[in-house]
């Protein structure tokens, strides 16, 4: 079997994105902000890899479970420290998303610092690196490839089994909706909030672990980020979590074979503007459809036509 | 050590002052801006950086265009400038010629400086309508999405269009200022200190006048203005727009100062994020407020800049960390423990509305209330049955 190593590297993108969105779309649903921090989260994560195979030695697959536990814990911190204490002193959503920027700036100088203290003292590239040749090789594929699309895979399933099934997911989804009335009804509106920031700030981490295995890591490589994740999440609609799956997954597929494909046809030239697909698919959803692929679902259903549709299976729509 | 600090600043006492001059009026500008913006209209614009970029990139791509035109019909030994190529390598050595040409022409860099600020003016201003375009009619998070992408966006397009500013080499732009005698920084220093005070005063004519109270009743509640026959998106696109411009004059400015245009001048995180810190600190919603801000941080950031080989002696990593750190410390501080930042906002004053008289009105109207006799209870009986019913029947 063999893959175009374009195909390959739009997919190994798309699933790290998709993780990505999943967190930023989380955020948003219970937070009710943009959170402008969550591509720094992925630049722990980027040097969490760094760590665990060039300073220590180790396999980066190693450095996942610690980047989950790290991004997780930083998460909780800001929310803590920060979101939390505003919301308590009354900050509004503009309040709130200018002190995410903050934090961003604060974080990433955070990284600057880390990179800056490898270099000096343990000697070490740190400052742009690739860790491909400490991948696994697997029928051929560099090893990132098939375990991106099963981490992916897994992440969105067990996000999935948690949110529909247990107890605590449906909590989630209820504070999600209506804070509240779900305090009203016994939910511990903190513990909730707080385990969504360990959720989300888990999974961005993931995903920067997964970035230096493929491409190039450096301390501004998750910044980079944010603006395909923030595409992806308006692509799915803001307010829905499954539409972060499918416009994540989309916004990084396109990103990568659209690049790919023009550069082929125009020249290589076009490569440079790779950055400007995913704030032209911004845009363009903005001017389409504000409420993305989640909205415009919603809209069908309730439309005449969807409930004939839905009719016809002898369901509601509903 | 402050004793040391302060021999500096008087050696260096000058230049500093310069310095912190020209650096607070260039940020007062956009503070001011964007306190017009979100203070008062509660447009959260976090897209500054965009309407700045456009102001340099005007000067570098239109007005040295015109310049060296002029130039090449003038008689000045101007080479070729068309292609890329010579676009970027001779932009030197026609930047020289150019400099000199205009030492001696006054009314020519006087004029092209007034044109390049009203050209700045009206790129931001038509800058200002397109970004609006996507997302000024949604929430307030679409418009920060869409806005803070486009800083990015600008800031690539920047860097890979060689003819906009010299791509990643950047671009020397002629001196329009050549011809005066002394220091072309005093000069700058100057001229933005006073663009400084005339906006301020356009703004503060804006601010008192009825569309001023209807900026402040758009930011307060919108559906209402809505429903009283108001655009409120037609407004908030305006405040965007005129709000752009200004900063884009800022960018022009900021192009003549350095004398150079590159797009690393005009990165998200200075002409974005500062004048928010500052907005926040000094307190939206006044321009008071706002100039403490602006003064606070600007002193910050150039005292920590020139006295940055004292500061590295106290910490092990570069300096250029500490302070971006600092920076986004002292927002979260500020928001935790004053919220409403150093100085409130107070109610508009407005010239031509006696207050006094106002105050005194409501206090007559009042006695005469309390002076009335009451409705009561018992005179309702007085009056009969159906009376009582109507009493109640009417408040219900």
């Amino acid at each position: 079997m063999i893959i175009p190593v374009v195909w390959m590297s739009a997919i190994t993108y798309a699933a790290m994105i998709t993780i990505l969105c999943l967190g930023f779309t989380l955020t948003h649903m219970t937070a009710k902000i943009p959170n402008f921090a969550h591509g720094t989260y992925a630049g722990f994560g980027v040097y969490v890899s760094f760590t665990v195979t060039r300073v220590l030695g180790y396999s980066p697959y190693i450095g996942f479970p610690l980047a989950i536990v790290l991004g997780g814990v930083i998460g909780m911190i800001l929310y803590f420290v920060v979101v939390a204490t505003l919301r308590r002193m009354g900050g509004g959503t503009i309040v709130l998303t200018i002190s995410t920027i903050a934090i961003q700036i604060f974080m990433a100088q955070a990284l600057h610092i880390y990179a800056y203290w490898v270099r000096e003292n343990l000697g070490f590239m740190s400052y742009g690196f690739l860790l491909k040749q400490n991948d696994f090789r697997i029928l051929g594929f560099q090893g990132i490839f098939p375990m991106s699309v099963i981490i992916c895979a897994t992440v969105v399933i067990l996000l999935y089994y948690m949110l529909r099934r247990t107890k605590f997911g449906i909590a989630m989804r209820a504070t999600a909706e209506d804070p509240q009335l779900s305090s009203v009804l016994g939910i511990n509106i903190n513990r909730i909030q707080m385990f969504s920031w360990f959720l989300t700030g888990g999974l961005a981490c993931l995903a920067g672990a997964m970035l230096p295995l493929w491409f190039m890591g450096s301390p501004t490589a998750g910044v980079r980020l944010l603006v395909s994740c923030m595409a992806g999440s308006l692509l799915g609609g803001l307010e829905n979590i499954y539409g972060a799956i499918v416009g994540g997954f989309s916004v990084g597929m396109i990103e990568i074979l659209l690049t790919a494909w023009l550069q082929k046809v125009v020249g290589l030239w076009v490569g440079e503007y790779r950055p400007l697909v995913p704030m032209i698919l911004t845009i363009g959803i903005l001017l389409i459809e504000p409420s993305g692929i989640s909205g415009y679902i919603e809209r069908w259903r309730i439309s005449p036509k969807g409930q004939d549709f839905f009719a016809r299976f002898g369901r509601s729509s509903e | 050590m402050i004793g040391q600090m302060g021999a500096m600043v008087a050696i260096e006492y000058q230049r500093i002052l310069i310095d912190i001059a020209m650096f607070f009026g260039l940020f007062v500008i956009v503070a001011m801006a964007l306190n017009f913006q979100y203070g008062n209209a509660g447009v959260p614009n976090f897209g500054c950086a965009v309407s700045a970029s456009i102001g340099g990139y005007m000067v570098s791509a239109v007005v040295t265009r015109i310049l060296f035109w002029m130039g090449a019909q003038a008689g000045v030994g101007i080479i070729p400038y068309a292609s890329d190529y010579d676009w970027v390598y001779n932009n030197q050595m026609n930047t020289y010629m150019m400099n000199d040409y205009l030492q001696t022409n006054m009314f020519l860099g006087a004029s092209m400086f007034l044109f390049s600020l009203a050209l700045g003016f009206v790129a931001g201003w038509a800058l200002g309508y397109i970004i609006s375009l996507p997302a000024i009619r949604l929430r307030a998070t679409y418009l920060i999405i869409t806005l803070i992408t486009m800083a990015d966006a600008a800031q690539i397009l920047g860097r890979n269009i060689v003819p906009i500013s010299g791509g990643t080499l950047g671009m020397f732009v002629p001196n329009v200022l050549a011809w005066y005698p002394g220091d072309r920084t005093i000069l700058t220093a100057v001229v933005t200190l006073i663009i400084g005070i005339v906006s301020y005063f356009i703004i503060r004519t804006m601010l008192n006048s009825p569309y001023g109270r209807l900026m402040r009743a758009v930011r307060e509640n919108p559906v209402t203005v809505n429903s009283i026959g108001k655009n409120v998106t037609k407004i908030r696109r305006d405040v965007l727009m005129f709000a752009s411009g200004m900063t884009a004059v800022l960018g022009v400015i900021l192009a003549y100062y350095y004398s150079f245009v590159i797009e690393t001048n005009y990165i998200r995180a200075t002409w974005t994020y500062w004048p928010w810190l500052m907005l926040m600190i000094g307190g939206p919603g006044n321009n008071a407020g706002t100039f403490v801000g602006c003064a606070l941080i600007i002193a910050m950031r150039r005292l920590i800049i020139v006295f940055k080989w004292r500061i590295a002696r106290f910490i092990w990593y570069p300096v250029v960390f500490f302070e971006s750190q600092l920076l986004g410390l002292l927002l979260i501080v500020f928001m935790v423990f004053r919220p409403n930042g150093l100085i409130p906002e107070k109610l508009l004053r407005i010239p031509g509305i006696n207050y006094k008289r106002l105050v005194r009105e409501t206090t007559e109207v009042d006695w005469r209330v309390s002076r009335r006799k009451q409705p009561t209870e018992g005179d309702a009986k007085k009056r009969g049955g159906l009376g009582s019913l109507k009493f109640w029947g009417k408040n219900k």
